[in-house]
């Protein structure tokens, strides 16, 4: 099995804080692996630092990306080399319509992997054949990125995003949360179709509600900036009867 | 100047170093006027409404670098009542350039039944920049519907992070947010040829 991501004992501060202690995670290609952990123990830290995310600092430790040094790029180069992350929280941005944010986002990564820039027809119809995979109105085009969005259209825009873009490891910091079972369903299929051979996740997430949709091939659990425990689907079942502190206890 | 009643007056200024415009309108009166500056300038329009059922139409838009300044001033006065009046300023100011708005707006006594919003919102995209906003409100008739609001702010970290994070460069990035911002004072302008110009204009002039 070919490596995909490498972290080495990865340390992160923001605002002077340490939030990871010392990461350690290998993902291979074709895997899913679900971070599960207590509130404040680091998860979306670990997400906003493997993007790039300027608020964080990384004090200590090495990230591989298929053997290039993930840390020394810009968020932007991340993105272009396959790093997608859904938000947990996706941002509105008021005046930029999807259609000219999803053309200038697609064509700058296929300009990085040395393609020309889809013809305006080739690109609305791959918007439209994206779109149905997530059930997403035609009216979106025309709709500034996330403005007026319900939670629900906001989480099933960025896995369309994810459908656009087809990136080697996509992140999922709590794709879940508040959704209700229809729209988790939709997303979860729409996560669940995307995966290749050659791509992998990262699911981040609470409750173990996910996981019965989108099946991970590893379950880690976070804790206080580091990986405690790690094992297969149950792991989550496990964490769900007993709790976290069970765990630890 | 005069405009007579039922009359439509629309004027748009583009990179005009001086706009001194005062307009008298008389009842049932359209005057829209839109002034854009990619350079210093200053601008003062003094419009009143002298007949009823008036409506006046104000967007202003600055876009600024180096040491570049424009001053904008209104004065709208409503004598008359039944009319309404909207006006959107703004301001997107970078390097060590400086912005100044001030907005006079009366509303005599016997001017019921008015409606006049008044925007300013600002965009400083360096930390030298500079912006002066002077609102000065006169409201004497109590039967009215006013609002004003005023903001200056940065542009939005978390919207370039999100940006970047989809393979967006971070110029680009601000060229978007940029252009997002000031898309809604070029889309006034009636004349579809100019309005197409000036938005091709800001995706050049945003470096």
């Amino acid at each position: 099995m070919k490596e995909l991501l490498r972290i080495e004992n990865l340390h992160a501060s923001i605002g002077g804080k340490e939030i990871l202690k010392g990461v350690n995670l290998v993902i291979n290609e074709g895997e899913v692996h679900a971070i599960m952990g207590p509130n404040g123990a680091g998860k979306s830290t670990l997400s906003a630092v493997l993007t790039g995310n300027p608020a964080y600092e990384v004090t200590a430790g090495e990230v591989w990306l298929k053997g290039e040094n993930l840390l020394e790029m810009e968020p932007e180069v991340r993105a272009r080399a396959g790093v997608f992350l859904s938000f947990q929280y996706p941002v509105e941005i008021p005046g930029v319509s999807m259609t000219n944010f999803m053309r200038t986002a697609l064509n700058e990564k296929r300009a990085y992997e040395g393609k020309e820039p889809l013809s305006a027809k080739e690109f609305l119809g791959l918007m439209r054949e994206k779109k149905k995979l997530l059930e997403l109105p035609d009216k979106l085009n025309n709709r500034s990125v996330n403005e007026g969005f319900s939670g629900g259209e906001k989480k099933k825009n960025e896995i369309f995003q994810m459908a656009m873009l087809e990136p080697c490891l996509a992140i999922l910091d709590e794709t879940d949360s508040g959704l209700d079972i229809d729209a988790l369903r939709i997303v979860a299929e729409g996560v669940n179709r995307l995966k290749t051979p050659q791509n992998a996740s990262i699911v981040i997430t609470h409750y173990q509600r996910l996981l019965d949709y989108i099946v991970p091939d590893f379950v880690h659990v976070l804790a206080d900036g580091k990986i405690v425990k790690t094992g297969d689907k149950t792991l989550a079942l496990e964490l769900e009867e007993k709790g976290y502190e069970g765990l630890q206890g | 100047m005069k405009v007579s009643k039922g009359d439509i007056f629309e004027r748009v200024f583009v990179n005009e170093p001086e706009v001194d415009l005062q307009i008298e309108q008389q009842a049932g009166s359209r005057v829209k006027i839109v002034v854009v500056n990619f350079a210093s300038g200053t601008n003062r329009i003094t419009i009143e409404q002298l007949g009823e059922g008036c409506e006046t139409e104000i967007y202003a838009l600055a876009y600024l670098h180096n040491d570049e300044a424009v001053t904008t001033e209104t004065h709208v006065k409503h004598a008359v009542g039944g009319g309404t009046s909207n006006q959107l300023v703004k301001f997107v100011l970078d390097d060590h350039s400086r912005g100044r708005f001030i907005g006079d707006l009366k509303i005599v006594k016997d001017a019921q039944q008015t409606e006049a919003h008044q925007t300013n919102r600002n965009l400083l995209l360096s930390e030298e920049a500079e912006m002066r906003t002077q609102p000065q409100l006169e409201i004497y008739a109590d039967d009215v519907k006013a609002t004003h609001g005023a903001s200056t702010g940065q542009l939005d970290e978390s919207a370039l992070f999100y940006m970047q994070q989809r393979g967006i460069d971070k110029q680009k990035a601000r060229q978007l947010l940029v252009g997002a911002f000031m898309k809604d004072v070029l889309n006034t302008i009636s004349d579809e040829t100019l309005r197409e110009q000036l938005l091709n204009t800001i995706d050049g002039v945003v470096e």
